[in-house]
């Protein structure tokens, strides 16, 4: 215990000493204007990019003009709108001229890329399909890599994250969906990692969609033991049974919550960490010249490197988490169990 | 003074995770030790339980964010 605290008292004591240096490092960028611009490459764009050329998405617009009239209207880019004269860009940010945007509809990269997830998802599931139905890994083996690989995955969620957190009889209804969501999450999360992509899941609206899927089955198949532990907690005295409502429905709502937040940070602080260590490169080159900058890439490229490989453990590993809580959460719901009290008595009393 | 508050912030929310983390990993690798047997089940606790912790520090994390951004 002393130890730990001596490490963390020269831990502090080091990083008040290497301060300065940090800190005037930061006035020197605020003087120039930041070499790279970390969140505009992390946000939602309005066009989709291909081997670095950009092709622009349409905007899709629900709208209510000066007179209060609700308009629908589309646009081939975010140029051709403020064109028409009916929009106009503040802070690069679509703004009506006289009224005022209801809904965004647009295409943006994160739907594009979010698209393709679950287009993947189908292509591949459907590709399986028609071999099952063939009797290709019914009656025979599965064949080629691209089956083997289904059934690998499949059968893990199955066997690993179905199975033993919901009910046995209830599990099978529920693998077809922790499946899709497993691997469009997986998908989306690789994705990410190819260039010029974007990744969808660092997209809080993305993640919250997919935690909003979660929620609704998770209500739907709650049975009357979840309702009751709701709103009327078993085994406690009448006033806590009152105080307990509004803490079980808050609990509710939490855990989708925490399932977005935690698939949307994990996967936009992996981009930031990226973009940060990369973007040393150009700080160091506007700051100490050239020379500093060339002896700062071979660090930053490297640590690039290796935290490309991390990236690629944790987009499948997120994929797993969000899974394996969406099952437990569903679990927990759908768990129909014989009253905790009595549950608790029979037990000690074997 | 927003991305100060961010900066103090995030470290503090590094010390917690790492902590909660840390100890979760000496449990589990200890009771694997004690158990190896039952290194599965160990191991899908462990993942479950760092994944709730991580939640909480991320929580902490977009709140700096925020107030970095808006610094």
């Amino acid at each position: 215990m002393i130890q730990t605290f001596r490490r963390l008292f020269l831990t502090i004591l080091f990083l008040s000493v290497s301060t300065p240096n940090l800190l005037a490092a930061d006035d020197a960028e605020e003087k120039s204007e930041s070499p790279i611009d970390i969140m505009g490459t992390v946000a939602d764009h309005d066009y989709f990019k291909f081997f670095g050329k950009k092709l622009y998405l349409p905007r899709i617009i629900y709208w209510a003009d000066e007179e209060g009239n609700s308009r629908f209207d589309t646009f081939a880019s975010t140029e051709k709108a403020i064109e028409s004269g009916l929009f106009e860009d503040v802070d690069h940010a679509l703004v009506a001229t006289n009224g005022a945007i209801k809904v965004d509809f647009s295409i943006t990269s994160h739907l594009i890329y979010f698209w393709f997830g679950l287009g993947a998802v189908a292509l591949f599931t459907m590709f399986a399909g028609s071999r099952y139905k063939k009797g290709v890994g019914k009656e025979v083996e599965p064949k080629g890599a691209l089956q083997n690989l289904f059934e690998v995955f499949f059968v893990f969620i199955r066997d690993e994250v179905a199975r033993p957190n919901i009910d046995d009889k209830k599990a099978d209804k529920y693998v077809p969906y922790l499946f899709t969501v497993f691997m469009a999450i997986a998908f989306m999360n690789t994705f990410g990692l190819l260039p010029w992509a974007a990744t969808a899941t660092a997209d809080i609206t993305v993640t919250a969609v997919l935690a909003f899927f979660t929620f609704v089955i998770t209500q739907f198949s709650g049975t009357k033991d979840h309702w009751t532990h709701v709103f009327w907690f078993p085994g406690v005295p009448l006033g806590v049974k009152f105080l307990m409502i509004p803490v079980e429905l808050i609990g509710l709502i939490t855990k989708p919550f925490a399932l977005a937040i935690r698939l949307f940070a994990n996967m936009m602080s992996g981009k930031i960490m990226i973009i940060a260590i990369l973007g040393l490169i150009f700080i160091f080159n506007d700051m100490y010249g050239s020379v500093a900058a060339y002896g700062v890439s071979v660090f930053s490229v490297s640590m690039t490197a290796i935290l490309y490989i991390l990236k690629l453990f944790v987009s499948l590993l997120q994929a797993y988490i969000f899974t394996l809580l969406s099952a437990v959460f569903i679990g927990m719901a759908a768990e129909s169990h014989d009253h905790d009290e009595e549950h608790y008595h029979a037990e000690h009393a074997a | 003074m927003g991305l100060l508050a961010a900066g103090i912030g995030a470290g503090i929310v590094a010390i917690g995770a790492g902590i909660g983390i840390g100890m979760i990993g000496k449990a589990a690798t200890e009771s694997i030790a004690r158990q190896p047997e039952a290194s599965g089940d160990i191991r899908g606790a462990m993942i479950l339980t760092a994944a709730f912790i991580e939640g909480v520090a991320l929580f902490g994390a977009i709140i700096c964010i925020i107030l970095a951004l808006q610094g």
